[in-house]
């Protein structure tokens, strides 16, 4: 891979193709460890109500929010205009016009409303946001989210938080197969792996929070997946030796093989 | 004023002593020089005047000693519709049937005494700034007296804070403020205008040769006073001076910090547009920053 390789997005080039999610981290200090060991070069963001008299410090205060790239989040939001709502907030603050937008259509879940997804970001390029939608793995949908004017679009490998991996493989690669912008991994990669596969795919980037958060050691994990994402991408790049029907398919030359024993002739 | 717990304190509801307690203006404190009888005196000319809330505070005297005298001023507040209020002696402010509770910083922490009442007995709570300010409500206290304003016999030795801190308590509290410590009615109305809801009298009628019409100056102060306005910030009620801008709002409560972003009633003003923006009463804030976040958490 060179440099020149990199995912450009709303203007910004990103050599980095792993955003880092900022939430569910045990420390401040844990967290800004982690994005420097992912070489992440974008993080998300939510956007809540700063609390008036106790404590004000957040999480994000051991990080440089001026050396990346800020993805604010819609989170919390469950229709179209909550969502907005809190898109207008967040760029508000003069420190970003990304926006990722998460409209939240079932409870339990957190799987995204298509619907309100949509309207969400219908209206938000039209207010000339950067945006990139989290939703489902519908195929349909996310070229219709594309066609809107998303800036890429975040189709989830599984549920939020779930680090189930990606449910389901066909959709995954129909979507990047046939999606006219970036397509970004995001929610559910449990493991490197599931990382290093979509990439292998040709997903332009992947955005991991849980499966770096919830490690054991996040910063050895936030290494793990920056790694996992590089080959990913490199053997995309060097264009996978497919398997045409699923059979088997020697390595190693079946010529020049030395004559099996039982066949030697014997004195 | 009700009077609708009259003779029977002890019953009242906490939300119908806090509703009185809303609404009070001028809450007297007894200072430790006057005689007894001429106390009771002097606390029925105050009511006369125009006193909401009284105080019975006598820094010498054993709780045993006190008993007789709180009955009596319980029978005449509350005949008056007059919330009665003990200082420092916990036992003493339950048997007697008190509203209230005030406890200083040497008295008992402000969390047991709260346990120890249960929600219908009202505490009080001395600050002399602002830490003492937001402990004080987040361990339950119904109101809390801001001062000394000005140095005090009453307070010997304690530095006075002055109305800067009044204003500080106004900012950061959501329960009633009593600016207290050498005020008189010269000086009272000033206090309403930095936040006080309420002026504390000691001196100015105890030692006063006409209570009522000194307890009435100052409550006419006091009323005549332009108070601060409410609003909604962030989902819980604050105050804010009359017409006061965005940006010394913003300025006084810290939320002028990058990355914070403030939402009135629906539209984000632009940093610029903070100093034109006048804030009303009833208008809904929403103050914003970033937090680590993926997704929902």
């Amino acid at each position: 891979m060179t440099n020149s390789d990199t995912l450009r997005l709303g203007g910004v080039d990103l050599s980095s193709r792993l955003i880092h999610g900022t939430g569910k981290f045990s420390s401040a200090d844990v967290l800004s460890r982690s994005i420097a060991a992912s070489g992440a070069q974008m993080i998300t963001l939510a956007v809540r109500r700063l609390h008036l008299d106790g404590d004000r410090r957040s999480e994000l205060e051991g990080v440089d929010l001026a050396a990346l790239t800020l993805l604010p989040n819609t989170a919390g939001a469950t229709t179209s205009e909550e969502a907005v709502r809190l898109a207008r907030l967040a760029r508000a603050s003069g420190l970003s016009d990304f926006i990722k937008i998460e409209v939240v259509g079932e409870p339990e879940t957190l799987l995204p409303d298509p619907i309100g997804t949509l309207e969400a970001t219908i209206r938000l390029v039209a207010e000339g946001f950067t945006v990139l939608p989290y939703t489902s793995d519908d195929v349909a949908l996310a070229l219709r989210l594309g066609a809107a004017g998303a800036a890429a679009v975040m189709p989830g490998a599984a549920p939020i938080g779930s680090t189930l991996g990606v449910l389901n493989p066909y959709n995954m690669k129909l979507i990047i197969e046939k999606s006219e912008v970036p397509v970004i991994v995001d929610a559910g990669l449990a493991a490197p792996s599931d990382a290093a596969r979509v990439m292998e795919w040709g997903a332009e980037g992947v955005l991991v929070n849980t499966g770096i958060a919830r490690a054991h050691d996040p910063v050895a994990m936030a290494g793990a997946f920056a790694a996992a994402v590089t080959a990913g991408r490199t053997a995309y790049l060097a264009g996978l030796a497919g398997v045409a029907g699923g059979t088997g398919g020697a390595s190693s030359p079946s010529a020049g093989l030395p004559e099996p024993i039982s066949n030697a002739k014997s004195s | 004023m009700s009077t609708a717990s009259a003779g029977q304190g002890g019953l009242e509801s906490g939300s119908g002593r806090r509703n009185r307690l809303r609404s009070a203006r001028l809450y007297l404190v007894s200072d430790d020089a006057t005689p007894e009888a001429a106390l009771l005196e002097l606390l029925s000319a105050a009511i006369d005047g125009g006193v909401d809330i009284f105080q019975l505070r006598r820094k010498g005297a054993a709780p045993r000693d006190l008993e007789a005298l709180a009955r009596r001023c319980v029978e005449i507040c509350h005949r008056a519709g007059v919330l009665f209020v003990v200082d420092d002696h916990l036992e003493l402010a339950v048997s007697c049937g008190a509203d209230g509770l005030h406890l200083g910083h040497e008295d008992m922490p402000l969390s047991e005494a709260r346990v120890r009442l249960g929600p219908d007995v009202l505490v009080g709570a001395s600050t002399h700034d602002r830490d003492q300010v937001v402990s004080a409500v987040r361990d339950g206290a119904d109101y809390i007296s801001a001062g000394p304003v000005h140095p005090t016999p009453t307070k010997a030795g304690r530095p006075a804070v002055g109305l800067g801190h009044v204003t500080t308590a106004a900012r950061f509290t959501t329960v009633p403020v009593v600016a207290i410590g050498g005020l008189d009615a010269g000086q009272a109305g000033m206090a309403v205008e930095m936040g006080a809801d309420m002026v504390g009298v000691v001196r100015a009628v105890c030692s006063s040769a006409d209570p009522a019409g000194e307890a009435a100056r100052v409550r006419e102060a006091v009323d005549r006073a332009a108070p601060w306005s409410w609003l909604w910030i962030n989902g819980t009620m604050r105050k804010c001076l009359p017409h006061e801008r965005l940006s010394d709002l913003a300025r006084a409560l810290g939320f002028d910090k990058e990355g914070v972003v403030i939402e009135v009633n629906g539209t984000i003003p632009s940093r610029d547009g903070w100093d034109e923006l006048l804030l009303e009463p009833g208008d809904k804030l929403e103050v914003v920053h970033f937090v680590g976040g993926g997704a929902l958490d």
